[in-house]
């Protein structure tokens, strides 16, 4: 319990930290946001008149706490360009980029997990030798990379999926699915190769452990061996490269979103630079801070339900 | 002498690592028979390749491990160096079983004991998961472990170290095998609870008519609980006899140093092997002739050129040129 | 009892079998020490690559913005454009090797920089240890919070998009990973004998971390510039896929491969040249890479 509290404590700072920075950043910027809302053309005492009403003029730290307290209530303030709460405008696109990244990171394992068990199985064999070098081939290729050849190959060359576009889930299942697969698999293709060298280099470890060399002793297949003895007490570091490939996934579901035309929340932050829309971004990079805190958290929460041991000293701790 | 059939007989077992400096020869031509009910101690070092040898018989060696290929392990009539691994799976765990040396690292730590006993009792005897759990739950009874029935559900990081080399004994004893190999089985347990273990396996063997190879490097368990010791030494056995010929008529220098190692009654020093002078062999690059020459106080120019062959009269055998 | 031990011949060890074995199995691991073909090949790559773009004023190319309208999207193997031409008729061989430059350049300079800002906190925190320690270590873990593309999205729009500001800031991302790497090398080091004994013997903390700490952490940190390289020219690439990385006219991977998305059916070969360019170099650092760590960690590989 001391050891997730720890956890929480540091996970607190790290989120007021970041905030407060993107706050600096922001409100230190050369183009003043007045200026920005005020126009070019805006006179000297219209931009003080604005100034004040934002509250600008006041000292950093008293603007922060204010802007916080705010944010605390669900007041993100407001695009400078639409008006739109920043809230809303997150919180409607939050639910597509999930989709995008959940689908991404389900296909990412699908591959990985397969891949690592049989690379781990005979460390240089042929399988492994192969599984190592497609994934080689797969990191050395960025997303956007990904998306050009899997747009050129399934959507024009095939015809099979949709190059661009994003259908409601009200449209269907199917309707809404189709449009995602080839984003997801683009940022899943690149992700993989992470979760499958983690994954095998830990397996690796295991299956030089006592208690496999007892379960092969028991007479069980290597299915089983691989399957039920080895993978859950492997699967440790994975747990934490998926907490920690958040950050990643959210950086590359940005690109992709745009290549794809898919409206979440990395189109709207693209948009919202090169319009330097700055309260949208703002907005967008604390909602990605908080989410990587969240997450940390859960993968601790992760580390329990997968290691007994652990479970028991939290329990007791 | 052959009153009853072998339930395993070993013929010149060799198997080699290789390593950065080349081959390294673990065990190097070891053979013996092992009878139906008896209990044969291998004895020696750490590193005399007694641990690989028990690996080697169930098959259970490393990808990179190489075997001879005039080795043979033939367990109730079934040569299991010529039997393909899917038949070699049917015997481990139901013909043969072993017990490892350290508990803390031979059950899983994400697995309920119950369902690490329960996996055998299903693949090897077919019992449905609602058998195999109450078998499992004698099984843990057997082997006295208090409280079975929700002993049963817990997990090895619960249970102390005597209570897991219990779980380790109930999982090897669970199919009945004809053949029980112990590889050290206490050395890693506290002195305290040593006894109990050596007397349950002892039990559990005699109850059950099975054969066991307990391997250990303490002379001081053997007199009491086997009927036939063997000494390694640098992968070879180097003296075999009945445990009373053994300790009454030693042959071989090597095995009277290991017998001088056993703690004395008024001494509470617990006998270890590093007593003896000197150390083990490279096995990488053995020394030419007898590989206990340097460490021995009998050796002379015979012992420097050609290695002594494994003979004797009756059942004691020893490998050595200037027999004590 | 027949003993078949006893039958075994004695000399059985001088014969020559076991000998063979021994040569067998050490040329094995010799085999499995050196650096191989795909290290060559990949280094081969680089090699060209590297001199190419270096050299690429004094190749008699036509400028990467010189347009010849009289072929428009030409394509792959056409007269005067071997790799063929955009829709402003500007050739891409010339575009591709002048993109280069850009992608060498960042390529190089920001692990540089990352690593070099890195490396003065991971010391820092690695040698003082306590409130020092704590300080860099949640900073490290704010930065880390933060995909490293949002983070360099925010520098463009405030900073807009030179080389220099791209260079920059994509260093500044790998200061994390560098920071931790150096934290983690120098606590294994300080606690050592020899640097225990310089402290006893009164040298000053400068003289202990240039002397006795600094060339037992530049090792492990120099391997992990050979795998910034490539994500540095990844994130370029993406930043200028994205229009906001150094600004057009110059020519780079990211930008060509974006510009020629919306001729991907007419004319593959704007967007699949660079691509493959760019993949070659990337999958080249990478390869090379693996190898020199394997070299250097005695056959292991696998570190991400």
């Amino acid at each position: 319990m001391r050891y997730l509290l720890g956890r929480v404590q540091r996970l607190l700072i790290v989120l007021l930290v970041v905030t407060f920075s993107t706050f600096l950043l922001v409100s230190v910027l050369p183009g003043d946001v007045a200026y920005q809302i005020g126009g070019m053309d805006a006179s000297e005492a219209e931009i003080a008149e604005i100034r004040e009403e934002l509250g600008l003029n006041q000292p950093v730290v008293l603007r922060y706490l204010e802007w916080l307290t705010r944010l605390a209530q669900g007041d993100w303030g407001r695009s400078l360009l639409t008006g739109e709460s920043v809230w809303s405008m997150i919180i409607e696109r939050v639910p597509i980029s999930l989709e995008l990244m959940l689908l991404a990171q389900v296909m990412a394992l699908a591959i990985a997990v397969p891949a690592g068990i049989l690379s781990a199985w005979r460390p240089n064999g042929w399988a492994d030798r192969f599984i190592t070098s497609l994934g080689f081939a797969c990191v050395s290729m960025p997303g956007f990379m990904t998306a050009i050849l899997l747009i050129y190959f399934f959507s024009l060359h095939l015809g099979w999926l949709p190059a661009t576009g994003y259908e409601p889930l009200s449209a269907g299942l199917w309707a809404n699915l189709k449009p995602m697969i080839l984003p997801a698999l683009s940022l899943a293709l690149v992700e993989w190769t992470v979760l499958m060298r983690t994954l095998r280099a830990e397996m690796i470890t295991t299956l030089q452990e006592n208690y496999i060399s007892l379960a092969r002793a028991k007479g069980m297949s290597t299915t089983r061996v691989l399957l039920a003895h080895a993978l859950r007490p492997s699967s440790f570091s994975l747990v934490t490269i998926l907490g920690l490939q958040v950050a990643r996934l959210l950086g590359g579901a940005i690109i992709l979103e745009q290549i794809y035309g898919i409206p979440g929340i990395g189109r709207l932050l693209i948009h919202a630079v090169y319009t330097r829309d700055l309260i949208v971004i703002q907005g967008c990079v604390t909602f990605f801070a908080l989410t990587y805190v969240i997450v940390n958290f859960l993968v601790d929460l992760a580390y329990a339900w997968l290691d007994p041991r652990v479970r028991e000293a939290r329990a007791h701790g | 002498m052959h009153d009853r059939p072998p339930v395993l007989e070993v013929l010149d077992l060799r198997t080699a690592f290789p390593t950065a400096r080349g081959m390294l020869q673990a065990v190097d031509g070891v053979s013996f028979r092992l009878e139906q009910g008896r209990t044969l101690a291998i004895v020696g070092e750490s590193g005399s390749g007694k641990s690989v040898l028990s690996r080697s018989i169930l098959g259970l060696l490393p990808r990179n491990a190489e075997t001879g290929p005039e080795g043979r392990v033939v367990l109730n009539g079934n040569d299991l160096t010529r039997l393909p691994e899917r038949s070699m799976r049917k015997l481990r765990g139901r013909q043969a079983a072993i017990v490892f040396q350290d508990p803390m690292t031979s059950l899983n730590p994400t697995m309920t004991i119950g369902s690490q006993i329960v996996e055998v009792l299903i693949f090897h005897m077919g019992m449905t998961k609602a058998t195999a759990r109450c078998r499992a739950i004698e099984l843990l009874a057997t082997v006295g472990m208090p409280q079975p029935a929700t002993r049963v559900d817990q997990y090895p990081h619960q249970l102390s170290g005597g209570m897991r080399q219990r779980v380790a004994i109930a999982i090897a004893i669970a199919c009945e095998p004809s053949l029980l190999i112990a590889d050290e089985p206490t050395t890693a347990l506290d002195v305290t609870v040593q006894a109990e273990i050596l007397d349950l396996l002892q039990r559990q063997v005699r109850e059950r008519q099975m054969s066991m190879i307990l391997i250990t490097h303490d002379m001081g368990i053997v007199a009491a609980r086997a009927d036939e010791v063997a000494v390694m030494y640098a992968g070879r056995i180097v003296e075999r006899a009945p445990v009373r010929d053994l300790f009454h008529q030693t042959r071989m220098p090597y095995t009277s140093a290991l017998l001088a190692s056993i703690p004395q009654i008024d001494g509470g020093r617990r006998g270890r092997l590093e007593a003896i002078g000197g150390r083990p062999p490279d096995l990488v690059d053995p020394p030419s002739g007898c590989s206990f020459r340097p460490r021995c106080r009998f050796a002379s120019d015979k012992c420097d050129m050609t290695a002594p062959p494994l003979a004797g009269t009756g059942q004691h055998h020893f490998a050595c040129w200037h027999p004590l | 009892m027949v003993d078949l031990a006893s039958l075994r011949p004695v000399e059985g060890r001088a014969s020559a079998a076991p000998s063979d074995r021994h040569a067998r199995a050490i040329a094995e691991h010799r085999r499995s020490r050196g650096l191989g073909v795909v290290f060559w090949l990949s280094a081969s790559w680089l090699t060209l690559v590297i001199v190419v773009a270096a050299f690429a004023p004094l190749l008699g190319l036509v400028a990467p913005d010189e347009s010849d309208w009289m072929a428009l999207k030409a394509p792959i193997g056409s007269e005067n454009h071997i790799l063929g031409t955009d829709p402003l008729g500007r050739d891409v061989l010339s575009r591709v090797i002048y993109g280069a430059r850009v992608s060498l350049t960042v390529g190089f300079t920001a692990p540089a920089i990352g690593v070099g800002i890195g490396l003065v906190l991971g010391l820092a925190a690695g040698y003082y240890r306590g409130w020092v320690d704590e300080i860099i270590g949640i900073a490290i873990d704010s930065w880390l919070a933060i995909p490293g593309l949002v983070i360099l999205l925010l520098f463009s729009v405030l900073y807009g998009g030179s080389l220099f500001m791209v260079c920059l800031s994509l260093g500044l991302l790998f200061i994390p990973s560098a920071a931790r790497i150096t934290r983690a090398a120098t606590l294994t080091c300080t606690g050592r004998e020899y640097v225990i004994a310089a402290r006893a013997l009164g040298a000053s903390d400068l003289r202990i971390i240039t002397r006795e700490v600094f060339p037992n952490i530049i090792w492990p940190l120099l391997a992990f510039v050979m795998i910034d390289i490539p994500i540095a020219i990844v994130v370029e690439g993406s930043l200028s896929f994205l229009g906001l990385s150094v600004q057009a006219p110059t020519p780079s991977w990211g930008g060509m491969i974006s510009e020629g998305r919306e001729y991907l059916e007419a004319s593959p070969h704007l967007s699949l040249v660079p691509t493959a360019v760019m993949f070659l170099t990337v999958l080249s650092f990478n390869l090379a890479g693996d190898a020199m760590r394997k070299r250097v960690s005695g056959g292991r590989s696998g570190a991400i």
